[in-house]
């Protein structure tokens, strides 16, 4: 499942199960080809793992909470506890092995 | 073992146009790509000289020509090619994701390019962290810091502008001077924040505890007056070289690894074909690009049918 940032919600979507989210630019071609991607591998996943969105200018506060230091980044959460980072536009195996990981 | 007409390696400019003008052939076609479609064309702010489309995000003309890829059914997957074999009138496609061996009548090897480094002390160790090669991706993080960009040319002084104006100080390094269309250098130099080093070497990143401080350059003809200039970040623009590593031993590619086609996009393998940025060639441009994937493609295809009269007459079948 694939969703934009809800900023109330994300705390609480973050707390349980496997939660990618994808720190992102609308400027940054990179970022919608990985968009793209994520779109593919949401397919196959399905509701094993949330994908959220999260718009790199509009929440300067999450980018400063999670250490965020280049766009896109990918970032996997377990039960809240971040397992893994990538940043970069990364291969499709690469962001598969990330969420075999966190289910 | 599965079997195509065409299997097309690259999904940038030239591939998409090849696998489109290759289904419209009736070749049985799948496109390959390692990344995401796009190519190099992802990481261009503007495309203005592509006729048409006005000024559009390279991003958005990859995703337009994608879902056209898509909408006449091309096939496509996420591998990466590590080997091709010739064996009589067959391909055989290896690829690093398993052990599947992809079987092709023709292939058309749109891999494009990928940044070329400098291979000196210190790129290693802080490429990714502190080197980049892409500041729209990377440049946020360096607001209000000092950046130095190594090279002159056309993507220096793009990124450069975007760069300038989020910057503390821009430092750019470059071999010779700054050798993009004169208006847009000029107004790079002409910014307050920039500096510029002409003909001059990088041979050396700087670094404290993991961190990069600096790069060290000297005068490019004498290897001579040593200077540093501090920094936080670098970004390197010093031209590309052709994702072809996987040909490498074979006949196909020249001494610098591009690969080197005729006129009809074929290479010394018949069969195989070349197309876009990859190729050697003078101009490298998505127009070109996409000019060279229609013309591989329709020579695939005829290939293919000069194959199938010449096993129609002496009785075999492929």
């Amino acid at each position: 499942m694939i969703k934009e940032i809800v900023k109330e919600e994300f705390a609480t979507d973050l707390a349980e199960g496997a939660v990618l989210v994808d720190f992102y630019s609308k400027t940054c071609g990179p970022c919608k080809m990985l968009d793209f991607i994520l779109k593919d591998i949401d397919k196959t996943y399905g509701e094993q793992v949330k994908i959220i969105k999260v718009d790199f200018e509009a929440y300067p506060d999450l980018i400063e909470k999670y250490n965020v230091e280049g766009y896109p980044t990918l970032v996997m959460f377990k039960d809240g506890k971040e397992i893994s980072r990538k940043s970069g536009l990364q291969q499709k195996p690469v962001i598969t092995k990330m969420i075999e990981e966190a289910i | 073992m599965k079997r195509y007409d065409l299997v097309v390696i690259g999904a940038g400019p030239a591939g998409m146009t090849a696998a489109i003008y290759g289904v419209r052939a009736n070749l049985k076609v799948l496109l390959l790509e390692k990344l995401a479609p796009g190519g190099q064309i992802i990481n261009t702010k503007e495309i203005e000289n592509y006729p048409g489309v006005g000024k559009i995000d390279g991003a958005e003309l990859a995703y337009k020509m994608f879902e056209h890829v898509q909408e006449l059914g091309v096939e496509f997957d996420y591998r990466t090619v590590t080997k091709i074999e010739n064996k009589d009138e067959l391909k055989y496609i290896y690829t690093e994701e398993d052990d599947t061996v992809i079987e092709a009548l023709t292939v058309i090897v749109a891999t494009g390019t990928r940044p070329r480094t400098l291979g000196i002390p210190g790129e290693e160790e802080y490429k990714g962290s502190a080197i980049s090669w892409c500041a729209i991706c990377d440049g946020a993080k360096y607001r209000d810091k000092d950046v130095v960009i190594i090279g002159g040319g056309n993507s220096a002084v793009d990124e450069g502008t975007y760069l300038a104006s989020i910057v503390k100080s821009l430092t750019i390094i470059t071999d010779f001077d700054l050798t993009a269309d004169p208006v847009s250098a000029d107004y790079l130099r002409s910014l307050p924040n920039v500096t510029v080093h002409p003909y001059k070497r990088v041979v050396e990143f700087i670094g404290e505890n993991g961190q990069l401080t600096g790069v060290k350059f000297v005068d490019k003809e004498t290897g001579e007056n040593e200077q540093v200039v501090q920094c936080d970040g670098v970004f390197e623009y010093i031209g590309a070289v052709p994702a072809t590593e996987f040909l490498q031993g074979t006949n196909i590619i020249n001494d610098y690894g591009f690969i080197e086609t005729n006129e009809r996009m074929a290479t010394k393998i018949p069969g195989i074909f070349g197309a876009g940025d990859c190729i050697s060639k003078h101009l490298r441009q998505v127009v070109t690009a996409t000019s060279d994937g229609a013309i591989a493609a329709q020579e695939a295809a005829a290939y293919i049918k000069s194959l199938r009269n010449q096993k129609q007459l002496t009785g075999g079948a492929i």
